[in-house]
Order: structure tokens, then C-alpha cells, then sequence
């Protein structure tokens, strides 16, 4: 097995036990090096890049580590390593790599091939990392809808064109896109995302306990339960961001977003549960008046996604490490912004009663909303859940404490 | 005595505001009883030629002018044939002493005693000038890239060369080799030997004539005066014939290096599969592409073990400089043969030095390369086949092992000298076995046999010299004088090395280094025909003269020489020769008798200059000291100082 470390057999060697067979994996490599540029195998372990890191831990500390299995294609360790998921990237070691190793995208290379070694089926996440798939990404959520709409009937009248009839069309959403379809499609797929999600995490995590295992890691510290929740405090906390120096203007660019996905999540759980909603199943009116409660938050949280977005982009482009971030970044930024910016045309075209212009942005909308869910386990979206589990076994076994105020942090600073 | 002394007193430069010159001069003409004593204003310039003047117009054979420092003075600003003594009174009395004190004073005076009394000891040199007339020919042994290069090099600077290699062709290492590492900027792809060439340079130039197949079987004399006899080693003709006797001026070792094999030493060492990396190269010029040498089968993967794989104290403690490099390049043969290919690469310290290290990170952006430091514990044959390399404090510091089908061992560079001094230990102690005046001595003899007998055949340029037959080897077996003071030098005059039996080094040093040797080699030749002395004391045209009535044989001069100048008869009386001295005085010293002085330098001048000083009857406050410093390196120090 490519990447692998095993104990050979033949029982232990004259010479005591004989250490690991290590064999680098040579695709792997080549696909780092598509990431992270030619310079990440210079890496003379000096040691830098862990010494400006504010998060590294002292015992073990990463990048180094990781830069030395990266160098040798160590896939296996690196997929089963917390410490690549305890990096924000901030690239405070690419900036000081002596030898232009670009730690900082290297630790990035490593948690995508993290997201498509977990994932079931792997090819689909293969597929969700490299640009030149972008065509049919982009086309698998037109396909389902569309598929999905074939099953109602003929797609014209599907797409209510053939209804128009008289000087006014007024087409409630209902009849376009008929509820039952809709949430029954979403919330199917959604299971099933979000089982493949589970199997990932899980798979991801008996990774992590099985590497530390094999080098006899600590012992656990804390329970389980009692870990994962502070990983879901550190991470909904942003709590890293905040030890970070480097990564501290980032905070409020990921706390937008992810405060606003969580807006937009409870909007659509309240729309989508309305029907069967003991407290509002009679008064519910879809789509909501413009300063109901929920049309108001929905509102909010669209705009803080959208802001948080674009400062993110601005980021990304005015690194000062050079780093322009990978395909997989710039995929989910644009399904994010896609999302934002259909939803609120969608309610523009609304308002002024575009028709049928507001029935085909609202299907470029579902479409985009449906292919982010569906990426979940495949894009780099899944490290809302590799991150926490990562944090949480980190927790565990008290790794994720920073050094505070540590000589390296003096040094940055002199 | 025919000797006709004239002193001048200068009073320039500050030293008549410093010093009571009158005083100096009833000195000069009261106790030192040399009558003519004249004040010049200044060493220089209008002054300097009336100062010559008078010397002629006086007819003056012996000069002393008490001024400026020897060092401030041309080579030719005194007439040929007077000795002249200059006393640094600016640099030695005023510039470091407070003027106008009595002990200043008194340092001027005690001067001026001192070398009057050595211009009245010296006498006129006579430069060597032989019977015979010297040779300017340069002899260069081993047909590698110095020996090419300086043979080359030393042919287009005019001089006749002849050049002997003892295989049946040139080019050397080089020559085995199936690329060369990257020798200029951006170095990142590997070179063309370029030996071809090269050789072809050499084989057509109409100044040089090559001997393959041949080697010195002796050579006798000294610089200009080389007799040289080669013997054939059996290529064509018998071994051992002589082929061919000639005289040359100067002689370039070039005879480059062996690998040190460590295999033997090395628990694991002898197994199929574990290879030196020349075999490596070797396979991969005969083959194009790695394979293993058992089965003939292309190689993917490859072990490459720096430091030989045992960089060890007793076996091989210094650095060969060049094995990292290598290794970077093959481990290039081995991924440009395979984009599968994978080569590992051991080291203790990696060293590319100087523009090298572009090199360097070029080889670790190739996907398959893989470094790592680590001591590797054993290497031993892998199930399935392949062998399994096991190393320790690897990557981050843990054990790791890994399956290759072949392990390079980068062995290091021992030159291919021979050790004279032992050689002629060895043979003492045979001769000394048979003939020792008792059992103790015909035990230590045996014993030091039993030490030596490493070097038993090993002779290379067999000189036919009193202390043996081969350039004296220093630390690690490198004949070098001194690589950082004098490089090429060795401590035969006339026989200078260049490249890796010097020293290790890359091409790029090889090429280097016997361009530098050629135009040392020629630099010999024609001071020698000048009757001068070489590096250090380049220029000095004065000859040891052995007062040979007098000598007891007690070979202490033959044997100190530094230089291998002395030879000696049956009876052990030195046998002067001259074009070999370096003038540095080492048997002058040596000799109990004190029969050996320069006409210029002796036993009895400095003793004459050390009495000179007046020694006051009271001197508590500040006793009467003097130093003798070195010409080239402490005195100049101390004049520098003075005016600076």
C-alpha cells in the first residue's frame, strides 16, 4: 500500500525491532507539489515554521513534522493527523520558511487530501479538488433539478412558462416548485449527505486514535462527550483565530459567514417545518412580508454570508505570503457567494414581480443551495466537521492549549 | 681586508628631531672605526642617487644606511654587487620609541653596531649557476583532469611537457564518469564530461608528449635538473622495461584518488547489492540507466549511504567533499531512467558547498528523492527480495527502514599517494633487521616492519632521494605543504601536486588547482635558471656552503632538511643539492659542528650582531633586550606597525 507504514513480517530483526517500513507515495507527492510549488521538499527541518506558529504546540510541534512527511509522501501520517486540522493557515511559517517550503500551504494540501481520502465515494471528491471538473459541478445540481422536475411533468410546464395566460401571471412558488418536491429532494439528499459526512468523521477519527496508537500517544485526558464540546466552544468561539496573531483579522470575516449560515439554516428549518409547526401551521404565509421576524434575519444573514465572502476573497488575494489559496478554497467561496447573491436577486426579482425571470433565478438558486449541501463531504466545506473532530481529539488529549506570550512570539515581534 | 665599509646617516622622516645624529655618527667612526660617515636628507628619490654616487665614486663594497626599512627600498635601488645593510631606524627607533630619550638613543646607536658588525662578517653572494645547462621542461604524473589540465595549461604558457599515465588511457575518473555534476549557474542539469575534448587538447598539442602505460620508475636531481627514467607497466611491452630516460625542470603530481571502501569494516557490508558509488557510475555509463549489477534488471529504487555509510574516526574522519554531490547526481541517473523511481539518501551532514547548494535543491524538488539524516543500523536482504535498510534517528528523530533494490555506498576519496618518509622507515628497518647491533634493536626493527609494511611497493614517483623516494605524506596521506599558505607546494622543491591527491576536491578545484601548479612548476624552472631560491624566499640567490673538512657525518643535516635537499655518500656526507634549497636555514641550525653558513647568514654573523650590543653596567630601569623575528612575517608586522 502506497504511503503505508508496516511492520514487515518475519518477527523482529537481529537487531531488535525493526523500525517501520516507510514508502513514500510518489502520486501523492506530485499532487502536493501541484499545491504547494516544487520548494516544499527543501525543507531542512530547521525548525522555523513551528517556532513562529502561535498555536503549535511544544511536544511534537507542526508544521515541522508534517513537512517531513510531506517530504517524503508520507500520505498515511498526514491523513491521520490531527495537528494539520489545529492550522488556520495564517502562513506566518511560509513567510519565514527559509527555504521557501510554503509550510502553510503544504499543512492546506494536507487537509484536502484528508477531505478525499475520507470520503465516500472518494472520486467524487477527487472530482469537487480539481478546476478543470468545474463544468460538471456546476452541472450535477441542474441535472438533479432538472431530473427532479422531469419527474413532475413535462419540464416547460415544470418551468410554468406554458402557463402564462392573461396580462397578469401571478404564480405562487408553490405551483412553480411545488413544496412536496422541493424539501423532499433537499431533505433526501441531505440525509444522505449528511450520513456520508458521519461515515467521513468517523472513519477520520479512528484514523487519528489508530496513528496514536502506533507512535503511543498520550492517554486521554478528558472524555469524549466532555471534548467534543469544547471543541464545538473552540470552534463556534473561533478561539484559535483569537490566539493567532496572524489570523485575527480573520475572525470576522469566518464569524459572518458561519453566524449567517446558521441564520439562513434556522430560516429554512422554520419554512421548511412551517407545515407541521403547531404554533404557526395556521397564520404561515410563504414567502414572508418584508419585516416579518424571519424575513428580517434572513435578510441579516444573507448579507453578513455575502460581507464576510468578500473580505475573505480580499484576503485571499492580498496574502503577503504569496499564497493565492487552491482551487478547492475558491470553489467554496464561489458556491457561498453564488448562494448569497441568487437568494437575494431572487427576492429582488420578487418584489418587483419579474416574471418569469424570478422562477428561473430561484432554480439557479435552489440549484447552487443543493450543490453546496451536496459538497459537504467532498469540498473543502467539510472542515466545519474534520476541524472539530480534529479539535476535539487535540482536546482530548491536551494538545490544543496554546503557548501563551512563548519566546518564539517575542522574537516575531523584535 | 679588501672590504671598503661607508655609512650614511639619514636625518630625514623625523629621525634628526628624534635622535642626537652627531652622537650616532662618533659611533660610527669612533668605535665601530669606520671612518666614512655621511648625513643623507632623505632614503629617496634625488638623495638615493647622490647616496649611489658616492658608493660608486668611493668605491664602496659594503654599505650600511641607517633609514627606512629594507621593505621601503626597490629591488634594484643599490648598486649590483655591494652588499647593503639598511637599518629601519624610522620604523625600529623613532617610530616607536619617545624621542630624544637616552634610551632611544641608545637603541639607535646599538643598531648601528649590530649591523656593522654584520656587513664586517658578510661576504659577496655567489648565485648557483651549473655546469650544465638547466632544463625548462615540466614533467606531469597521471592523465586525470590536473594532470590533463596542467599539462595543458603549462603547454600553452610555452613550456615542452611530457605527460605519463600508468593506465593505457587518459582522462581519469573523469573519464569513467557518465555525466558530470552541474559546473556553472543555474546548476541544475547535468553536464557532458567534456574529458573528450580534453584529451584531445592534449594528445595533439605540438608541445606535449604523452606517455601511457608508463610510469617514473626513478627520478634523480632537483629542479631544472631532473633526470627522469620511465618504465613501462606492461601494456605492449614488458613490465618493468624502461621506455624512455629525459631530463626536465619541474615535476606536477597529479596522480588524483582512490575510493575508501568501507565495506570491509562494515557489518553488512559485503552482500550482493551493496556497491561503491564509482561501480554505480560505472553501470550507469556502460548501461545508460542504473541496473543491478547481479541480475542485470533496471533499478528502482536506490539507498544512497553518505560518508561511505561509516564515517568513522579510524576509518575515514575527514570530509571527501565531493561523495554529497555525486550522490545528488546519481540519484538524478536513477529518476531520469524512472518517473517511478525512488532514491533515498541517508547522510550525517549533507555538503554542497559554495553554489553547489542550487544543486542541491534542484535534486530535492525532484518527487523522488528523499532525504533524511539518520545512522543506518543495518541493511540486510528483504523478504520477497531487495534489501532493507534500517536506519536510526532518522526523520525527526525516529528509526525507519525502507526496501530498495540497491545500496550505493558514497565512498570517500583517499589520495593516490605514497608516503616517502614511511617507505624509507621501512626499508631502514629491514636493513636494520638483518644488520641491528643487538636483539633489542633487531626486535624494534621487526616490530616496525610489522607497522609499515602498508606502504611496502606503494612508490610512485621513486626520487632518488636521501629521505625517500616519494613526496613526504602529511595528515591523511595528502603530500600538501600547506593548502591554505602555499598551495601546490610540497616539501620537495620543484614537485608540486595539484587536484585530488592534494586535497579532495570537485572538477571545477581540479582544474583550478593544476593551473595554479603549471605556472608554479614554470615560476620554479625560471628561477632556478636565475640562481634564485623559490617560494617563500623567493628571489634569495645565497647557497648553504658546507666547510665539509670539518664534518663528522652524524647526518643531522640530512636528516632535519625539510626539503629533501641533502643527499649524502656511502659515509653519510652531505651532498649539496642546490637547485633543491629553499634557503631556510634548518641545517645551519642542525649542524653540532657549525660547519654550515650562508655568506649573508651564519652561526657567527648573528652571534657577532648579538655581542655588538652595548650592554650599560647599569640597567635595572630598562635592561637591553632583542628578538630575532622572522624576515617574511614578524619583522614585516613589526615595521608596519611602526608607521602606521
Amino acid at each position: 500500500m502506497a504511503g503505508a507504514e508496516t511492520v514487515l513480517p518475519g518477527g523482529p530483526s537481529t537487531r531488535g525491532v525493526r523500525p517501520p517500513l516507510v514508502e513514500p507515495d510518489l502520486d501523492f507527492l506530485r499532487s502536493l507539489r501541484r499545491q504547494a510549488g516544487p520548494d516544499f521538499k527543501k525543507c531542512f527541518q530547521c525548525g522555523t515554521c513551528s517556532s513562529t506558529c502561535d498555536l503549535s504546540p511544544a511536544d511534537h510541534p507542526f508544521p515541522r513534522k508534517e513537512m517531513a512527511w510531506a517530504a517524503w509522501g508520507l500520505k498515511d501520517r498526514l491523513v491521520r493527523d490531527a495537528d494539520v486540522w489545529l492550522c488556520h493557515q495564517c502562513n506566518d511559517c511560509t513567510v519565514s520558511c527559509p527555504r521557501g517550503g510554503r509550510p502553510g500551504d503544504v499543512m492546506a494540501a494536507a487537509r484536502e487530501a484528508t477531505v478525499i481520502h475520507y470520503a465516500l465515494p472518494r472520486a467524487l471528491a477527487r472530482i469537487a479538488h480539481e478546476p478543470h471538473s468545474l463544468p460538471l459541478l456546476l452541472a450535477i445540481p441542474f441535472a438533479l433539478l432538472a431530473l427532479a422536475l422531469a419527474l413532475r411533468g413535462p419540464i416547460e410546464e415544470g418551468l410554468g412558462l406554458a402557463a402564462v395566460a392573461g396580462e397578469r401571471i401571478v404564480f405562487p412558488y408553490s405551483v412553480f416548485f411545488p413544496h412536496w418536491l422541493l424539501n423532499g429532494l433537499f431533505l433526501t439528499v441531505t440525509a444522505f449527505v449528511l450520513l456520508v459526512m458521519l461515515a467521513g468523521a468517523l472513519r477520520f477519527r479512528a484514523g487519528l486514535c489508530a496513528a496514536e496508537r502506533e507512535r503511543n500517544g498520550p492517554e486521554p485526558l478528558r472524555g469524549r462527550l466532555a471534548s467534543l464540546l469544547a471543541a464545538l466552544r473552540i470552534a463556534f468561539g473561533h478561539r484559535d483565530f483569537g490566539t493567532c496573531t496572524a489570523a485575527r483579522p480573520r475572525m470576522l470575516s469566518h464569524s459572518l459567514v458561519l453566524y449567517g449560515f446558521l441564520g439562513l439554516t434556522i430560516v429554512t428549518l422554520f419554512v421548511i417545518t412551517a407545515p407541521v409547526n403547531p404554533l404557526v401551521r395556521e397564520s404561515f404565509v410563504y414567502p414572508f412580508a418584508f419585516f416579518s421576524p424571519m424575513k428580517l434575519l434572513a435578510n441579516a444573514a444573507g448579507a453578513a454570508v455575502f460581507a464576510g465572502a468578500l473580505l475573505m476573497i480580499v484576503r485571499r488575494l492580498t496574502d503577503r505570503s504569496g499564497s493565492r489559496g487552491a482551487f478547492s478554497d475558491w470553489l467554496l467561496l464561489g458556491g457561498i457567494l453564488l448562494v448569497v447573491v441568487t437568494g437575494f436577486a431572487t427576492e429582488l426579482f420578487h418584489y418587483l414581480r419579474l416574471e418569469p425571470h424570478r422562477h428561473v433565478i430561484y432554480f439557479v438558486h435552489l440549484a447552487c443551495a443543493l450543490g453546496l449541501i451536496v459538497s459537504l463531504p467532498y469540498s473543502k466545506l467539510a472542515h466545519v466537521v474534520y476541524r472539530i473532530v480534529a479539535i476535539a481529539h487535540a482536546e482530548r488529549r491536551g494538545r490544543t492549549a496554546p503557548l501563551k506570550g512563548g519566546i518564539a512570539k517575542e522574537v516575531r515581534h523584535v | 681586508m679588501d672590504d671598503k665599509i661607508g655609512v650614511f646617516l639619514c636625518t630625514g622622516y623625523g629621525i634628526a628631531e628624534a635622535l642626537d645624529v652627531e652622537a650616532l655618527r662618533n659611533v660610527v667612526t669612533g668605535e665601530c672605526e669606520v671612518p666614512f660617515c655621511e648625513t643623507v636628507p632623505s632614503c629617496e628619490g634625488s638623495d638615493l642617487a647622490a647616496m649611489n654616487g658616492t658608493i660608486r665614486r668611493e668605491g664602496f663594497t659594503k654599505v650600511v644606511v641607517a633609514g627606512i626599512s629594507p621593505r621601503a627600498y626597490a629591488g634594484d635601488a643599490f648598486p649590483d654587487g655591494v652588499i647593503v645593510e639598511k637599518v629601519a631606524l624610522r620604523e625600529h627607533v623613532v617610530g616607536c620609541q619617545p624621542p630624544k630619550e637616552e634610551d632611544t638613543q641608545m637603541l639607535a646607536e646599538d643598531y648601528l653596531r649590530m649591523y656593522l658588525a654584520k656587513v664586517k662578517k658578510m661576504a659577496p653572494l655567489a648565485p648557483f649557476r651549473p655546469a650544465e645547462p638547466l632544463d625548462r621542461g615540466v614533467l606531469v604524473v597521471g592523465g586525470g583532469l590536473a594532470g590533463l589540465t596542467a599539462a595543458l595549461e603549462a603547454a600553452r604558457a610555452g613550456a615542452t611537457v611530457r605527460l605519463v599515465e600508468s593506465t593505457e588511457r587518459l582522462g581519469g575518473w573523469l573519464g569513467k564518469q557518465h555525466r558530470s555534476i552541474p559546473t556553472k549557474p543555474p546548476f541544475r542539469d547535468l553536464e557532458e564530461t567534456g574529458i573528450g575534448e580534453l584529451v584531445e587538447q592534449v594528445t595533439s598539442h605540438p608541445r606535449i608528449r604523452v606517455s601511457t602505460s608508463a610510469t617514473t620508475a626513478s627520478i634523480s636531481g632537483g629542479p631544472g635538473l631532473f633526470d627522469v627514467t620511465l618504465r613501462s607497466t606492461g601494456n605492449g611491452k614488458p613490465a618493468g622495461e624502461v621506455i624512455d630516460t629525459f631530463r626536465v625542470g619541474a615535476i606536477i603530481q597529479a596522480t588524483g584518488w582512490k575510493p575508501a571502501d568501507p565495506r570491509d569494516r562494515l557489518p553488512w557490508g559485503r552482500q550482493p547489492g551493496v556497491i561503491l558509488n564509482v561501480d554505480f557510475e560505472e553501470i550507469v555509463r556502460a548501461h545508460g540507466r542504473p541496473v543491478h549489477p547481479v541480475d542485470g534488471r533496471p533499478v528502482r529504487s536506490v539507498a544512497f549511504l553518505q560518508c561511505g555509510g561509516s564515517r568513522a574516526k579510524e576509518h575515514h574522519s575527514y570530509c571527501s567533499s565531493i561523495c554529497c554531490l555525486t550522490t545528488l547526481k546519481q540519484a538524478l541517473y536513477l529518476r531520469e531512467s524512472d518517473p517511478e523511481a525512488k532514491a533515498y539518501v541517508f547522510f550525517e551532514f549533507l555538503r554542497a558547498p559554495g553554489l553547489y547548494e542550487d544543486f542541491y535543491r534542484r535534486v530535492q524538488e525532484d518527487p523522488g528523492v528523499f532525504f533524511t539524516r539518520g545512522e543506518v543500523t543495518a541493511v540486510e536482504p528483504a523478504p520477497g527480495g531487495g534489501l532493507l535498510v534500517s536506519a536510526k534517528n532518522a526523520m525527526l528523530g525516529e528509526s525507519l527502514a525502507v526496501k530498495v533494490d540497491l545500496v550505493v555506498l558514497a565512498a570517500g576519496l583517499k589520495p593516490n599517494s605514497a608516503d616517502g618518509e614511511a617507505i624509507r622507515a621501512l626499508e631502514g628497518a629491514k636493513v636494520a633487521v638483518v644488520k641491528g647491533e643487538n636483539e633489542q634493536q633487531r626486535k624494534e626493527a621487526a616490530e616496525k616492519i610489522e607497522k609499515l609494511k602498508a606502504h611496502e611497493g606503494t612508490e610512485i614517483l621513486n626520487l632518488r632521494y636521501r629521505q625517500g623516494p616519494d613526496l613526504p605524506a602529511l595528515e591523511y596521506g595528502f603530500p600538501d605543504s600547506h593548502f591554505i599558505c602555499f598551495p601546490y607546494e610540497t616539501r620537495r622543491t620543484g614537485i608540486y601536486t595539484a587536484g585530488a591527491v592534494r586535497q579532495p576536491m570537485d572538477g571545477a578545484a581540479s582544474r583550478e588547482d593544476a593551473t595554479g601548479a603549471a605556472l608554479k612548476a614554470i615560476q620554479c624552472v625560471e628561477m632556478t635558471a636565475r640562481g634564485e631560491a623559490v617560494h617563500p624566499r623567493a628571489g634569495d640567490t645565497s647557497v648553504p656552503d658546507f666547510f665539509l673538512q670539518r664534518c663528522t657525518q652524524c647526518k643531522r643535516c640530512t636528516e632535519e632538511c625539510p626539503f629533501g635537499v641533502l643527499n649524502e655518500d656511502e659515509k653519510g656526507t652531505p651532498l649539496l643539492w642546490v637547485t633543491r634549497c629553499r634557503r631556510c636555514g634548518t641545517c645551519m641550525g642542525a649542524c653540532p659542528e657549525r660547519i654550515i653558513s650562508f655568506k649573508d647568514f651564519s652561526v657567527d654573523i648573528v652571534a657577532s650582531m648579538i655581542k655588538a650590543v652595548h650592554v650599560p653596567e647599569e640597567y635595572e630601569q630598562s635592561p637591553p633586550a632583542t628578538t630575532a623575528s622572522c624576515s617574511s612575517a614578524a619583522s614585516t608586522a613589526t615595521t608596519i606597525s611602526a608607521t602606521s
